[in-house]
């Protein structure tokens, strides 16, 4: 069922505050942030509907600003998304290998996620950590001066906490 | 030392929560703002000559002058946090480590713009920066530094954090304001300025982190002290962010009277080139500046030393000059390729255009293409050529600078490494086994003493 339990509806409630009355709209980034936390990782159109009748806003008006940000998930992703940063800088510090490595331990290539659903690989552009290079945003946060050892805990890392987590 | 005025206090133990800071002296700007009044906090900006540190450099007391005051309507505020030029990665530093100091800068221009509801518009992948602004803004709250009458002075200002999703052009200010109503980021066509019309078509003023950080400084010290601090219409201090092959990567503080030779060989900022290696080239203010062979980045086309300011960097124009942009200070060394770091950047703003614009939405994705098939030593001598035009055509035919910023790190790889681009095309073998190298551009080139 695609609906906000009563602390979701209160964090969207807060959002909505920080507009002016009857600019609700504004709060559609950040709403969509949620919703796509809440349900599964990406924005299926049930939860765009549900978003634009939240925000009392067309469905086409939540539909075009998803398919603008390269944030939202249009498609279901894996439980723990790779996002390796390929710009210049990163490409500078081996962002290349990263990438390679990544795709050689999973046999995943960029876009693709792995069969039991645990990881996608995603390249993604500029993350402005690249005095930090090479990096990836995994979640919430960056992993940054990546390197094959570094994929290695990472990747252990994720298995391990979806393993305490089932 | 170099003067340090924003990040004095950088590594002082617990300076992220509201009691070091303001044991460290932090928000007396606020208390001796309130009482100067909003007219004479714009005067002192004006004053310092502090310019829009978000990469284009306006005058940021200018810029404040410019918004109108119709009765009435609500006038705002706006942070542009959402960094996303390419080697730039000081308002995340700043926002990270000095949460206060940008909230402190923020109440001040809030007050002198008459903004009672401020945003910080922060790029989404920040999502962690996300949480230490907002408790930042709840511990000033909880001090009366935020919310309903800040210090009894009958002035209210709220401060939220709206955050973004991805999108490089939300950097542009009309393109930022769109995101901010919930929009896609489509660039607005000028006028009417946001000074006039921004946000919910109200009179708003987007400023750039590191400006609104800087009116700390400059209300606390003075305008005018503020700008003897630096060089000519270079006043303050700039924060660099170092990267690429460097020995020190990270966020310096300078105050522009410095060489760019200091500053990439001293161990006071990047250190250095790593592993012995020979400087080739660098972009020295964000990936859409020009790139500049090492010859011409240590000294100007005249002979003349380069310094780390607005006027120096860009001494010789676009012909063999580049900009301070948004700091963003990127090096290569004798190893890398030249048209593959111009590809990734091809690739990125193919990426971030918006669409809106032809030029740009195609013009990017041809020139991706073109620098692509070069790389991979599958192009012709005419795809350079190609490639220049394609550049040029682009160049000053869209809404807003993202085309403009397309366009010039393309124009000034092939300016100055033309030998490189038709190395790939004339050793297709060659160049996917190999890089080019250092080459007769990169000399004379500068070995430090000792």
């Amino acid at each position: 069922m695609t609906k906000f339990n009563d602390t979701q509806l209160t964090e969207f409630n807060r959002l909505v505050s920080h507009y002016p009355e009857g600019k609700q709209k504004s709060a559609l980034l950040p709403v969509l942030h949620l919703a796509q936390d809440t349900f599964g990782g990406w924005l299926s159109p049930e939860t765009m509907d549900y978003v634009a009748e939240l925000l009392q806003i067309a469905p086409i008006e939540v539909y075009e600003v998803a398919t603008f940000y390269s944030m939202y998930n249009l498609k279901p992703v894996g439980k723990y998304m790779f996002e390796v940063c390929q710009t210049g800088p990163c490409m500078l510090n081996g962002s290349d290998n990263i990438v390679a490595y990544i795709t050689d331990k999973l046999g995943i290539k960029p876009g693709e996620t792995t069969s039991d659903g645990m990881f996608t690989l995603k390249t993604v552009e500029c993350l402005g950590a690249c005095g930090y290079a090479p990096m990836m945003q995994l979640g919430k946060t960056y992993r940054e001066h990546l390197t094959k050892e570094k994929v290695d805990s990472i990747i252990d890392e994720c298995r391990r906490t979806a393993a305490k987590n089932n | 030392m170099g003067v340090k005025i924003l990040l004095d206090k950088a590594h002082v133990e617990g300076i992220r929560t509201y009691d070091v800071y303001r044991r460290e002296g932090g928000y007396r700007s606020v208390e001796k703002a309130l009482k100067m009044g909003p007219e004479a906090i714009v005067e002192e900006v004006k004053k310092s000559g502090l310019r829009g540190r978000g990469g284009a450099g306006f005058p940021a007391g200018m810029k404040w002058g410019f918004i109108a005051k119709p009765e009435g309507i609500p006038r705002h505020l706006v942070c542009n946090a959402d960094e996303s030029e390419p080697g730039t990665f000081k308002d995340r530093y700043l926002m990270e480590f000095l949460p206060h100091l940008l909230i402190e800068g923020l109440v001040v221009s809030s007050f002198a713009l008459g903004s009672n509801a401020t945003y910080i518009y922060i790029r989404g992948e920040y999502a962690w920066i996300v949480d230490i602004l907002e408790h930042a803004i709840e511990e000033a709250r909880a001090h009366n530094f935020v919310g309903k009458n800040i210090q009894g002075s009958g002035f209210d200002c709220e401060i939220y954090v709206h955050r973004g999703a991805g999108a490089y052009i939300c950097g542009e200010e009309t393109a930022l304001i769109e995101s901010l109503e919930g929009k896609r980021g489509n660039p607005r066509i000028k006028p009417p300025f946001p000074a006039i019309q921004g946000v919910w078509l109200r009179p708003t003023v987007v400023n750039n982190v590191e400006t609104l950080a800087a009116v700390v400084p400059i209300i606390n010290m003075g305008g005018e002290e503020y700008a003897k601090i630096g060089v000519g219409k270079s006043t303050g201090t700039k924060l660099m962010s170092a990267c690429g092959n460097i020995n020190k990567p990270g966020v310096y503080e300078i105050d522009m009277t410095i060489s760019v030779e200091e500053f990439i060989y001293s161990d006071e900022y990047c250190g250095g080139i790593p592993n012995g290696k020979r400087l080739k080239a660098c972009i020295p203010g964000g990936s859409s500046v020009p790139i500049l062979p090492a010859n011409l980045l240590l000294k100007t086309a005249k002979g003349e030393t380069r310094y780390m300011n607005y006027e120096s960097l860009s001494d010789g124009g676009f012909a063999t000059g580049s900009m301070m942009g948004s700091g963003g200070f990127i090096v290569l060394d004798e190893d890398q390729c030249v048209v593959k770091n111009t590809y990734t950047f091809a690739r990125f703003y193919r990426h971030e255009s918006c669409g809106q614009c032809s030029p740009c939405r195609e013009g990017t994705g041809w020139m991706e293409k073109l620098l692509l098939r070069l790389e991979n030593g599958a192009g012709k001598l005419s795809d350079i050529d190609l490639l220049w035009d394609i550049q040029r055509k682009i160049e000053g035919n869209t809404i807003c600078p993202l085309g403009d910023a397309a366009a010039w790190p393309v124009a000034a790889a092939i300016r100055h490494f033309r030998d490189e681009f038709e190395w790939h095309v004339l050793h297709p073998d060659e160049a996917v086994k190999r890089n080019y190298g250092l080459a007769h551009y990169a000399d004379p080139i500068h070995v430090p003493v000792g």
